[in-house]
């Protein structure tokens, strides 16, 4: 069926080289090319460095590739797209803003009122469990509860695509645990394409509707793996043995690729 | 959705747990700080005390220093008369007008310039040129074009002030973090939105550091200018106790430049906590 849709958004023959402060060139991401079809939940794993957040920014808009090109309903990618939301990896909070501020920021944007953005704005505060911090500021706030602010600013702007670069890595294990249910509630929903990097597999095959494991640089794909565990899906899912295997299948190919680079991925 | 609220459930400790977390440090940062002010005050009691005995003893003639007394009788007299008051006055009307035009010269030139090189190019020659020179070269040229009145007072703090401002507002706005830019852009942002709500409240802690350190080098730049030519104004003040020999109205005039500008840094620090409420409490 997908092979009849034209996807949502695409990556055709991406090259991506970076020169660095020594002059030295970093092909960060080598002839990669990918389709990703509307609704597709697509986590992407693979050793630190080769490439993730490239291809993300890529797909923002925030960098162009040096060959090839990355579409958005089949049109070329040439500059920043607010259709394409993002989760940044290190936040990007505004620090003058307040939690509030911050969260409401797309719909401002967007020119919508102030009474209503207000409203609209407690729902996504009080889903990532904010509610009585909205006065304070960023660096009021701990790592994990700044993270929560930027998937509710993110949220709250409604884009087609959500782009997210480990936006759990700073939360304790049991808010990570409800922030991921809401996120497949979200996306069950809302059907929205989510682009999701993580360094977990267990979340990866949680989430995920299809798995791209990256190979250590250059970043280009190395395996494509349908998750076909039953939706919707519980963190139980751990427990079935069609879960047991698909995660000794991934964690066979990463690993590999850890040791062919010679460094486990660091942090 | 159930999870969502047991958790939210479990945030009223959390947020109670907070201020008792932040406030238990408080303590231990006080004491310090009164030790210091105690050093602080006995360091100053001891050169005053230096001060009053070698000249009560006559170590040191009045010709170079004159006594303590001297100086608080000289400072009451001209308060008492209303002279001191009308030349603090006057010396900070000139400085604040003066430090007011270069700022509303120089703030939007620094953003424009940080923002599109061409304007940088454009401006940078002259700022080199000038930048060297110091607010006392002007007074020859100044004198010729607007004579001896306010304007060419203020016009010698201008001088001494917009570059100054200039420099920190381009450093400032150049600083503001890009990713930050990215991420209003991302959410929708156009050139007006992203300047308004992420270049200028990003550069407005350095411009208000700039603005502060200016308004020392404003106030040295309006009492040479006073010194040189003027009836008024601090500046005049210590120069005419130096031309009638009357040192303790110098010390008179030198202290109170001193703690005119000590107030006026205090209330810029309050002013400054005021606009910047996000740096106020910066987790340490
Ligand atoms: N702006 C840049 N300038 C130079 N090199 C860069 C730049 N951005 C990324 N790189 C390089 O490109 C490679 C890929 O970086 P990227 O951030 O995409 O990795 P990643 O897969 O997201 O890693 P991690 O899991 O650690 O976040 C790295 O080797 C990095 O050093
Ligand atoms: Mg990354």
């Amino acid at each position: 069926m997908t092979a009849t849709m034209s996807p949502i958004l695409a990556a055709r023959k991406v090259t991506k080289t970076f020169t660095n402060a020594k002059e030295q060139h970093v092909v960060a991401v080598d002839d990669l090319s990918l389709d990703i079809h509307e609704g597709e939940f697509i986590c992407l794993l693979g050793a630190s460095g080769c490439g993730k957040s490239t291809i993300l920014n890529m797909f923002a808009g925030f960098i162009q590739p040096t060959s090839g090109e990355v579409l958005l309903h089949g049109q070329a990618i040439v500059k920043v797209e607010p259709r394409c939301g993002m989760i940044f990896q290190s936040y990007a909070l505004f620090p003058w803003k307040t939690v509030r501020g911050n969260v409401e920021f797309g719909l401002r944007m967007k020119g919508m009122s102030r009474a209503e953005r207000r409203e609209r704005v407690a729902d996504f505060i009080a889903m990532v469990n904010l509610r009585g911090f909205e006065d304070h500021y960023p660096a009021e706030l701990s790592g994990g509860m700044q993270q929560r602010v930027t998937i509710a600013r993110m949220l709250a702007a409604d884009p087609e695509v959500l782009l997210m670069d480990e936006p759990f890595a700073a939360l304790d294990a049991m808010t990570r645990q409800v922030m991921q249910e809401e996120l497949l509630r979200i996306h069950q929903q809302s059907g929205k394409t989510i682009v999701f990097i993580t360094h977990s597999i267990d979340e990866a095959l949680l989430l995920s509707s299809r798995l791209i494991v990256m190979s250590a640089r250059p970043g280009r794909i190395k395996a494509v793996i349908p998750n076909e565990l039953p939706v919707p899906r519980h963190i139980a899912v751990q427990f079935s043995p069609q879960y047991g295997e698909l995660k000794s299948t991934v964690w066979s190919l990463i690993e590999s690729e850890v040791r062919r680079h010679g460094a486990a991925p660091d942090r | 959705m159930s999870a969502v609220t047991d958790v939210a459930n479990e945030r009223p400790t959390g947020v109670a747990a907070e201020p008792t977390a932040t406030a238990a440090p408080a303590p231990v940062r006080t004491r310090r700080p009164a030790r210091l002010f105690a050093i602080s005050t006995l360091s100053v009691l001891f050169v005053l005390a230096a001060w009053y005995i070698s000249t009560d003893r006559g170590w040191v003639s009045p010709v170079f220093l004159p006594k303590p007394g001297r100086v608080v009788s000289e400072a009451l007299a001209n308060l008492a008369n209303g002279q001191l008051g009308k030349d603090i006055w006057m010396s900070t009307q000139r400085v604040l007008l003066g430090f007011v035009l270069a700022g509303v010269f120089a703030i939007p030139l620094g953003i424009v310039m940080a923002v599109w090189p061409p304007a940088k190019a454009a401006v940078a020659p002259f700022v080199s040129l000038l930048r060297p020179l110091p607010s006392i070269t002007w007074i020859p040229l100044t004198m010729l074009w607007l004579g001896i009145g306010e304007a060419q007072k203020v016009a010698i703090v201008f001088m001494g002030s917009w570059i100054y401002i200039l420099l920190y507002t381009v450093e400032s706005t150049k600083r503001v973090d890009p990713l930050l830019i990215r991420a209003a852009r991302s959410l929708g942002a156009n050139d007006l939105d992203v300047m308004l709500h992420v270049i200028l409240p990003g550069a407005l802690p350095g411009i208000i550091a700039g603005l502060k350190v200016t308004l020392a080098i404003s106030w040295s730049c309006v009492l040479s200018a006073e010194m040189i030519a003027a009836q008024n104004g601090l500046g005049a003040l210590i120069w005419q106790g130096k031309d009638w020999g009357n040192l303790a109205l110098v010390l008179v005039g030198m202290l109170c430049i001193s703690i005119v500008v000590l107030v006026a840094d205090k209330l810029a620090n309050m002013l400054e906590r005021l606009l910047l409420p996000w740096e106020r409490h910066h987790r340490t």
